[in-house]
């Protein structure tokens, strides 16, 4: 899901860049960028059970 | 470099993150093998690293638009080279085929180290960077570059709600054992 969110953020992003206005564009993809990090930073703790 | 020859650099870079982005469905598609949550997350990236020429052609080059792409290129290229590192053990098969003798990741790692490398040289010559214009038409060239990693992106949003779903998107629900996730690896001690 998180991913799924996170491409449809980056397609409005690159809809708001293409016929959209500059300072909009940049705004979105700041949060987009923090969020993709986010999401990272979030998962990079896990622990994973490797079966051997 | 005048804006026209800018433009088309910015609608190659374009054209080669569509590269990028139609080679993984195509391993997706006729390798049947899905993209794990890192491998998602670079595709993301490499989506991301479109927005700064798509800017650059519509409104001409500026250094922010190049920040953002450059952004985009250094938090991608940290991902691929955690799931480098994931795979890094001796024996350790690596996650999907390899395509040239590389995996998708050490690519994408690879891509992204290429794209802050180019677009520094393209700093470097374009001494047209000022002010944004206001938006101007590109040409069907430029247009079409745009149209495509639109198109491409609108697609990767249609496959991964299929893969993941609404929940969580993990491998494990998809019946594969081994997951190259983001994780640290457990070894025994």
């Amino acid at each position: 899901m998180e991913f799924a969110a996170l491409f449809l953020s980056v397609l409005v992003v690159m809809v708001v860049s293409w016929w959209g206005s500059h300072r909009l564009a940049l705004t979105l993809f700041s949060i987009v960028l923090v969020a993709s990090v986010a999401i990272y930073l979030h998962h990079a703790t896990d622990t994973l059970n490797l079966s051997f | 470099m005048n804006r026209s020859i800018s433009v088309t650099l910015n609608a190659l870079g374009l054209y080669g993150v569509v590269l990028v982005l139609v080679t993984a469905f195509a391993a997706q598609i006729l390798l049947n093998e899905l993209p794990c949550p890192l491998c998602l997350l670079q595709r993301v990236l490499f989506s991301m690293l479109a927005i700064g020429p798509i800017l650059n052609i519509r409104f001409g080059p500026h250094p922010s638009h190049y920040a953002l792409s450059l952004l985009a290129a250094v938090v991608g290229a940290v991902v691929s080279a955690r799931q480098i590192f994931l795979h890094i053990m001796p024996g350790d098969p690596g996650y999907g085929s390899a395509l040239l003798g590389y995996h998708y990741y050490t690519w994408a790692f690879v891509g992204f180290v290429a794209a802050i490398a180019l677009i520094a040289i393209v700093l470097l010559f374009d001494d047209r960077l000022r002010d944004v214009a206001a938006a101007r038409p590109a040409g069907r060239f430029a247009d079409g570059a745009v149209l495509l990693v639109i198109g491409l992106t609108a697609i990767n949003v249609i496959s991964t709600l299929l893969e993941c779903g609404f929940g969580a998107c993990s491998l494990s629900r998809l019946g594969i054992l081994r997951e190259p996730l983001f994780v640290k690896q457990r070894l025994p001690v």
